[in-house]
């Protein structure tokens, strides 16, 4: 294999790991914040695709301004699903609930929800793929390796939403208040931090992450109804791998995934994703905890 | 004859030392007390003991055996039953169903059998019906029986989880703070109770934060601080010991 | 005591309600002819039995979102033990359904030891990996399935010419179903799955190994499933990816959580009958009923969170004085 071909593959493999990663990390703070599986989050990435469609394509926004925008719509969604949905539900439980049952009403309620914007979205747009051109057609060169500019933006961009990320949860007030919440409600509420808007906040900010996923992967790949269905599986896959509520484990794991899923596809074609998944589940074998071994119940 | 011992038990949470260095022992068919001041380590201790938390150093064995690395349920059938802090109750279940699930080991008809509920399969759960209203007999609960646990008091879901650790005919009953949360009166009744307990021969590590029901019910007192033991002996002794006052009163503990 | 059919003593008159029932059920063909009609009530069937090994799952604590991946499986052992063994349907129902218990007891006791969440997240992507496999394999058929499935050998006189004979043959396996898994929920087994639901530290205090336990019922469970996938199989006279993937593992949950969760083979029959029957009656557009059903589901979760049986439990005992013992909450 030439340099060049091997540079295109992880190019390639970084750009889906980046969406992995995002989208994971969203699910990471949902799940470690309010422990609800969110089976909708796939459509949250669909409608965060199509929302930066809308804006830059069709209503001719600057590219960023709808990045932005986007992320900022899905933090509207997540908010109001949890308003509407998920805290209703979890305001039910005491603190004798078992788990069983706060897993399966929430995400029950989650699959309702994920139904209704899949078609809601399929209806409303039809079937047909939306793209749009290159906001960043240019191509970089060195040597005879090509790259997109474009890829190259979305793993910077990506590593800078991951930094973002970082700072929030470990440098402010409001990360450490989301953190000690999932950590223990009950201290939380003792230092004056309200559970209820540290899970809002939580699950809404998941989501935007989800929706920003969506956001820059819409200038490259096609936009269509059911990305969110054909991304969900991966994105778990994703999850399993890196620990379920393990922020290090998501971005390794996208890293893994990713990289595996480009290199698979060139050489095996389609059914290298089924390669994966079942080489990953293999390796939950030995490694239950995901590949850091970290284990969020 | 000591029934427990547990030796240089240490137990490590995110490089803090829960458990450091722990040694003591309980003999058969006495009540022997542990406490010191919260987060001393007492439940971390019990969780060693019962399986829930594998110990990092040391042994624990019980009646002669070695029972360290076994998981919860494998230390439980060796017979050895508890109480947890939190009730832990099978909450959406009634009273009854309760204890009656707690009968586990004692079947002896097997699962095949139960499935296809032959005769003697149903005369075995009569059996063991009974002996489940015994239980709640026993701790008061019997005109209860129909309600659902998360529906009792506070101080009755104590008691029905004192029932459950009893369902299992334990050698040795761990009751983890049986008393917190409990009026005089109720205090009164679980004392004796647990008196009664010792009286059929079952051997009780408590730990209580109610210091005369531990000088009172206890033959011997371990004593625990920052997960280190700093005291053994008869109530007398314990009483008598400084660096357990100190420990106390250094913790602004009541 | 606990009985999983209805939670409480089964009064005389549920008893001849429930015989009327079953006796409608078994002259149904009698009054109806049509065979779309009996087409409906043949998925149905499919449908509870698969619904009931969501309810047995959920029974022992675990969600799991993979009752279509052994459906799947039961439907392709069976279709390949036929179409390239030739061994016949009698020969391969019974096979097909052990070897989807043998593949479930090996997956099942890696994927059993994993904690609540990573569970039901594995099993939908187990779900899913078949689907793949099967479209993607040529020997499986790939996406375009395989056809030509031979319809059962007459038994004496019953031909399966007809879908009056599949109605019995489906009702019969769903009643056997029911019966095994009701002795299952009513005997120690049942009661040791419902503490382990419920508290699993508690549980192992009593000396429970959950490990084995949930393994059971994920092997029995998946078992079942394997079984109405043999039955699917001859039943359609073909098989193609599609029919076990999609929406299937997420309606199959549907149909336990709207008939009433902790009722665990009552729940599914009222779940699965009206999700079966409804749309068609309603002539909902195909691509609206996603909507009407995620409205649906989130219509009962917000507020009838015990489904149809349990809310009717509730209005029952909230009238009368409580004449059942040993209620639970929904």
């Amino acid at each position: 294999m030439t340099t060049a071909l091997f540079i295109q593959l992880v190019v390639n493999g970084l750009v889906k790991g980046s969406t992995f990663i995002l989208i994971v990390l969203g699910m990471d703070i949902i799940l470690r914040g309010t422990k609800i599986l969110n089976f909708a989050h796939g459509q949250f990435y669909m409608l965060g695709a199509y929302t930066l469609f809308m804006l830059c394509r069709l209503w001719h926004v600057n590219f960023l301004l709808s990045l932005i925008l986007s992320g900022l719509a899905l933090v509207l969604v997540g908010a109001l699903s949890y308003l509407s949905v998920f805290g209703v539900i979890q305001r039910r439980f005491t603190p004798t609930t078992p788990f069983t049952y706060r897993l399966l009403m929430s995400a029950m309620a989650s699959v309702g929800l994920m139904l209704i914007l899949q078609q809601g979205t399929l209806i409303a747009f039809g079937t047909t793929e939306r793209g749009m051109p290159s906001i960043f057609p240019q191509i970089i060169t060195f040597g005879d390796v090509r790259l997109s500019l474009e890829k190259l933006l979305i793993i910077l961009f990506s590593m800078f939403i991951c930094f973002a990320l970082y700072l929030l949860m470990y440098k402010t007030k409001l990360g450490l208040a989301m953190r000690t919440v999932s950590f223990d409600p009950e201290i939380a509420s003792l230092q004056g931090v309200n559970s209820f808007w540290m899970f809002m906040i939580c699950f809404a900010l998941g989501s935007a992450l989800a929706g920003i996923a969506g956001g820059i992967i819409a200038p490259v790949f096609a936009v269509t109804p059911t990305m969110g269905t054909h991304i969900i599986f991966t994105a778990f896959l994703v999850l399993l791998v890196g620990g379920i509520g393990s922020y290090k484990g998501a971005i390794l794991g996208g890293v893994l995934v990713g990289l595996a899923l480009s290199f698979g596809f060139h050489f095996f074609g389609g059914i290298s994703e089924l390669f994966v998944f079942v080489l990953v589940i293999v390796i939950l074998i030995f490694k239950p905890g995901g590949i850091l071994g970290e284990v969020l119940d | 004859m000591a029934l427990l011992e547990i030796r240089n038990l240490k137990k490590y949470f995110s490089g803090l030392a829960a458990v450091n260095d722990v040694g003591f022992s309980v003999n058969n068919g006495e009540i022997a007390g542990l406490i010191g001041p919260n987060g001393a380590g007492k439940t971390t201790l019990f969780n060693l003991i019962s399986g829930f938390h594998p110990p990092d150093q040391g042994e624990v064995i019980f009646a002669g055996e070695e029972i360290t690395a076994l998981r919860a349920d494998q230390v439980a059938r060796k017979g050895i039953g508890r109480t947890f802090q939190a009730s832990t109750l099978f909450m959406q279940a009634t009273v009854f169903s309760n204890v009656f699930s707690a009968f586990y080991r004692q079947y002896r008809q097997p699962g095949w059998k139960a499935f296809l509920h032959t005769p003697k399969v149903n005369r075995e759960e009569q059996v063991i019906k009974k002996a489940a209203m015994d239980i709640l007999e026993f701790m008061g609960l019997a005109a209860l029986g129909d309600e659902l646990a998360t529906n009792l008091p506070h101080g009755h879901q104590r008691a029905l989880g004192i029932c459950i650790a009893l369902a299992t005919e334990p050698r040795l009953l761990l009751l983890d703070e049986p008393l917190t949360g409990m009026n005089p009166s109720e205090t009164m009744e679980i004392v004796r109770k647990i008196r009664q307990i010792q009286e059929k021969g079952i051997t009780i590590l408590l730990v209580e934060h109610n210091m005369r029901a531990v000088m009172d019910l206890c033959d011997r007192i371990t004593v625990l601080n920052y997960g280190r033991k700093i005291a053994e002996g008869t109530p007398e002794e314990i009483r008598k010991n400084r660096e357990v006052t100190e420990a106390y009163l250094g913790r602004e503990e009541a | 005591m606990e009985k999983s059919l209805i939670n409480g003593k089964i009064s005389k008159g549920w008893l001849i309600f429930g015989g009327m029932v079953l006796l409608a059920l078994v002259l149904l063909p009698l009054a109806v002819k049509n065979a779309y009609m009996l087409h409906l009530f043949i998925m149905a069937y499919i449908g509870i039995v698969l619904g009931m090994t969501f309810s047995m799952l959920f029974s022992a604590g675990l969600i799991t979102l993979g009752a279509g991946a052994f459906y799947a499986i039961g439907a392709y052992g069976s279709t390949l033990l036929s179409t390239r063994l030739g061994l016949s349907f009698w020969a391969a129902l019974p096979l097909s359904t052990l070897i989807t218990g043998i593949v479930a007891l090996a997956i099942g006791s890696i994927i059993v030891r994993h904690p609540g969440m990573a569970f039901t997240i594995i099993t939908l992507l187990l779900a899913h990996v078949v689907i793949q496999a099967t479209g993607q394999i040529e020997f499986f058929g790939g996406w375009g399935g395989i056809i030509g499935v031979e319809t059962p050998d007459p038994i004496g006189p019953i031909q399966f010419k007809t879908k009056i004979s599949f109605y019995y043959l489906i009702l019969f396996l769903l009643l056997l179903t029911a019966l095994v898994f009701h002795a299952l929920y009513t005997s120690r087994i049942g009661r040791v799955w419902r503490a382990i639901k419920l508290s699993p530290p508690l549980a192992e205090t009593l000396g429970i190994n959950l490990y084995r336990y949930r393994l059971l019922a994920f092997t029995i469970a998946s078992s079942a499933a394997g079984m109405v996938g043999s039955f699917y199989a001859h039943y359609f006279q073909m098989i193609t990816p599609e029919a076990f993937g999609g929406w299937l593992s997420i309606y199959i949950q549907l149909y336990a959580v709207l008939g009433g969760l902790e009722f665990y083979i009552l729940g599914p029959a009222v779940g699965a009958v009206i999700m079966t029957f409804v749309p068609e009656y309603l002539r909902i557009a195909k691509e609206v009923e996603p909507i009407i059903t995620g409205v649906f589901l989130l219509v009962v979760i917000l507020f009838f969170s015990g489904g149809i049986l349990g809310t009717l439990r509730r209005f029952w005992t909230a009238k009368k004085t409580a004449v059942f013992s040993d209620k639970e909450q929904s």
